[in-house]
């Protein structure tokens, strides 16, 4: 396919209930070229899941317009269904069913005659083959995953969206299903989009990425492109006391200084200049640990919304709170 | 849509008979049903069974009106499965392929009700056991199954359109007691309507379980056969799939 996988235009989505209504999406605007692995990276609540939802005809759009593989989303929902795989974020099996059960079943859901040499393809691709009729209910969360990740490619999709697909996951299996993701896209040629609050995933797998918060696109590029936006470093430090902000604000090339719980966050444009003079400001027995983050995707997020992407807000106020009751007990 | 029908549709039939405890339940619950419930008139005088029910064998009787008030539970069963369907994502997972809503209403309205005719051989074979001897033709056999399955169709229907929208585990079992009552004992099922006060007589008169209870209890017993019956069961089946489909198109959601 060439040129875009999803077209999206000022798509909105408003929830309604008795007790008022939610804008969950706000003018979204995307294009996700074809071929690519495309990131929507947000914290919980951005809006990420209910995009996913829209695009897939789970729920419908409350204004705007959007096709995906070519076909709109309101008015072609079959079309579009028959286009795309889905990885949810929770792994959905019919744990009653074996592995070729649950493949079988997808191909009845999707409509294909001759699914069993692709499924055959696929269940030895992901090493499942030897394992193919026992039943889903005994296999491993990594193997569990990689049953999803069959199922989505069963139908040779054009698009396979995939939610917050390692959410949960230790940290090798969730290696392990990065290493699938690149697989299956080099693989099979299929458009990704993939929805994760977790940063390094986004900067590991993705060629572009949009970040979203409170329903708003606020940012889109390649990470690479992201980056090179914030121009800044953090420096950040765990201290026993608290900083001396007007002081440290007044170091050349300091932008910004923030107390976060027993943390200090300061942003600089260099990190080699500014160490030098800050230690000569603060008291260095007081210090725990001095780490220097460089230009990221979190950094990113924290340049655009000022906060954290896994920091949600009532958090923040919490640990602000606990942090400035232990300030004065301990001072 | 005939592909995702018979896939969702077998996935009913295999999940039931893939669960253990459905399995023992589905084989141990008629054999209950006649024992206990068609053991408490066991000492009962002939004279006043014959005048009570108009036969000597209460069990012979009551047979028919439990296959019957057992394809009651077969609404509960599907919209359980519907439910459990929605809650733990598989729905999702349905609703992401070209699976339009109305199919999935179809499979699950007549996968339950396939479900609820396992009970059918059973209780023929528990009856037997209990001394009721069967003088019926094939077609007989063959009318009886029809007239429960669609007995069990539009019940299976009616659950499914009411619980439609519903995602909470409580909802089958609540409306279950709702509609089971009522619909149970405002039948002939498991008594003759003849003491029946005149309001409870009306209801039994339109009420699909008499229908079909008297139609199985003139294939067991010898009767008359109301043929009419089977027509009224088939279009409740038919009339309650229309329900049931466009509530469901129009309805069913998971979010």
């Amino acid at each position: 396919m060439n040129g875009s996988a999803i077209s999206i235009r000022d798509l909105s989505k408003v929830y309604r209930s008795k007790g008022g209504s939610v804008k969950a999406l706000d003018s979204v605007s995307l294009e996700i070229p074809a071929g690519t692995v495309f990131g929507l990276l947000g914290p919980n609540g951005a809006g990420k899941t209910t995009l996913i939802k829209v695009l897939t005809g789970i729920s419908p759009m409350t204004g705007g317009e959007a096709t995906v593989a070519g076909f709109d989303v309101r008015t072609d929902s079959l079309k579009v269904r028959a286009r795309i795989g889905w990885v949810a974020a929770e792994v959905i099996l019919d744990d009653d069913f074996s592995a070729r059960e649950n493949l079988w079943l997808q191909a009845k859901l999707q409509d294909l005659e001759d699914w069993e040499p692709r499924a055959d393809v696929l269940l030895k691709y992901f090493d499942l083959d030897r394992r193919a009729d026992d039943k889903v209910s005994g296999f491993s969360t990594g193997m569990r995953k990689k049953l999803e990740i069959a199922l989505a490619l069963l139908h040779q999709p054009a698009v396979i969206f995939m939610d917050e697909p390692t959410i949960g996951l230790d940290v090798n299996t969730r290696r392990m299903l990065w290493e699938i993701v690149t697989g299956v896209h080099k693989e099979f040629g299929v458009t990704v989009l993939l929805t994760t609050h977790y940063i390094e995933e986004a900067e590991a797998l993705c060629d572009r990425v949009a970040i979203i918060d409170h329903g708003h696109i606020i940012a889109q590029g390649t990470p690479a492109e992201l980056k090179a936006r914030v121009k800044a470093d953090i420096v950040r430090l765990d201290t026993d006391e608290a900083l001396d902000v007007p002081r440290i604000s007044a170091i050349p090339g300091v932008q910004e200084v923030r107390s976060e719980g027993n943390e200090w966050a300061i942003r600089t444009a260099s990190a080699a200049t500014l160490l030098p003079a800050l230690l000569a400001t603060i008291r260095t027995d007081s210090v725990r640990r001095i780490t220097v983050e460089g230009p990221s995707l979190e950094t990113v997020f924290l340049d655009l919304t000022g906060r954290r992407i896994g920091q949600e807000e009532p958090m923040r106020d919490v640990r602000k709170f606990y942090a400035n009751m232990r300030r004065q007990v301990g001072g | 849509m005939i592909s995702q029908f018979s896939g969702l549709y077998f996935r009913e039939i295999l999940r039931t008979f893939r669960n253990p405890f459905v399995l023992i339940i589905t084989v141990v619950q008629p054999f209950m049903w006649l024992a206990f419930f068609g053991s408490s008139f066991a000492n009962a005088p002939a004279s006043f069974l014959q005048s009570f029910i108009g036969s000597n064998n209460y069990i012979a009787f009551l047979l028919p009106g439990t296959l019957s008030t057992s394809m009651l539970s077969v609404g509960m069963f599907g919209s359980m499965s519907t439910i459990q369907d929605k809650r733990f994502g598989f729905m999702k997972r349905i609703l992401i392929t070209p699976t339009s809503k109305g199919v999935i209403f179809l499979s699950k309205a007549l996968g339950g009700a396939t479900r609820g005719l396992v009970q059918f051989p059973i209780m023929i074979l528990a009856a037997t056991v209990f001394g009721v001897r069967f003088h019926m033709g094939a077609l007989e056999w063959a009318a009886w199954i029809v007239a429960l399955f669609s007995l069990a169709v539009g019940f299976a229907s009616l659950f499914l359109a009411i619980t439609a929208s519903s995602t909470d585990w409580q909802t089958p079992g609540v409306v279950s007691n709702f509609i089971t009552m009522p619909l149970m004992f405002a039948s002939t099922a498991l008594f003759s309507g003849a003491f029946f006060p005149s309001w409870m007589l009306a209801i039994s008169a339109v009420n699909p379980i008499t229908f079909s209870a008297l139609l199985g209890r003139a294939f067991v017993l010898g009767r008359a056969v109301p043929w009419i019956n089977l027509g009224y069961l088939g279009t409740f089946a038919i009339v309650m799939l229309f329900v049931g489909f466009l509530v469901s198109s129009r309805w069913l959601r998971v979010d």
